[in-house]
């Protein structure tokens, strides 16, 4: 069975009108909002000046902006936290039933586990 | 000649309703991730019209890390996900309503 990608018919419209009404009243409230015109930037390499912003060198970059190296950091430890809970919520036990990558959409297994009759078989991993 | 913000609000507003409309008529958990991506991306493109509005570098600096939460973000949601299909066989939200089995 292929997969390919069908538009979905089983949508919930009625709660997508909430999104559409939030965003009439979000245009409304922008269109009419009277902001000055933009300032700009100053002349000057603006990607060096992330560069100096993003490691605390404010002092050296041509155009202001706060230091971000704690930030930084930071950010550095959560991007480790999240990478090691992601390999330890996609790792499996070792007892567990499938073992091949679902590229068809897992259609097929979904499938033989609606039979339910031969749960002994593994996948082959024949795509 | 620079294009006013309140474009840049108005776009920002659309992008972010669309993924508030993903969430709410959608029950595919794939789908909830993009949806969120985009109105974290929304939020990002404020970032950087304000940026440019104030003529101060913070905002996209802010960004950038708001787009590194987002891939942190998206690396645990998708572990999640994974093991909500090999749990249910399913992606689909309302079918995980307990949160033992």
């Amino acid at each position: 069975m292929t997969s390919r990608p069908r538009l979905a018919t089983d949508v919930n419209v009625v709660n997508g009108l909430a999104a559409v009404a939030l965003f009439v009243v979000m245009g409304y409230v922008f269109v009419t909002a009277s902001l000055p015109a933009p300032s700009g930037f100053p002349d000057g390499s603006i990607t060096a000046s992330i560069g100096y912003a993003m490691f605390g060198l404010v002092d050296q970059a041509a155009i202001e902006s706060e230091g971000f190296l704690v930030a930084f950091e930071i950010i550095d430890v959560l991007l480790v936290a999240a990478l090691v809970g992601a390999v330890m919520l996609a790792r499996r036990e070792e007892d567990s039933g499938v073992v091949t990558a679902l590229t068809d959409g897992g259609r097929r297994i979904r499938d033989r586990n609606d039979s339910a009759d031969d749960d002994a078989e593994t996948d082959g991993g024949e795509n | 000649m620079a294009i006013v913000t309140e474009y840049y609000l108005l776009l920002s507003a659309a992008v972010f309703c669309i993924g508030v409309y993903g969430i709410l008529t959608r029950s595919n958990a794939l789908i909830f991730l993009m949806s969120v991506e985009l109105m974290l991306n929304a939020a990002n493109i404020n970032l950087v019209a304000f940026s440019f509005h104030h003529g101060n570098l913070t905002g996209q600096v802010f960004s950038l890390f708001t787009m590194a939460i987002a891939a942190a973000e998206v690396a645990v949601g998708i572990g999640i996900i994974l093991v909500l299909y090999r749990n249910f066989q399913d992606v689909d939200v309302t079918k995980a309503a307990t949160m033992r089995w």
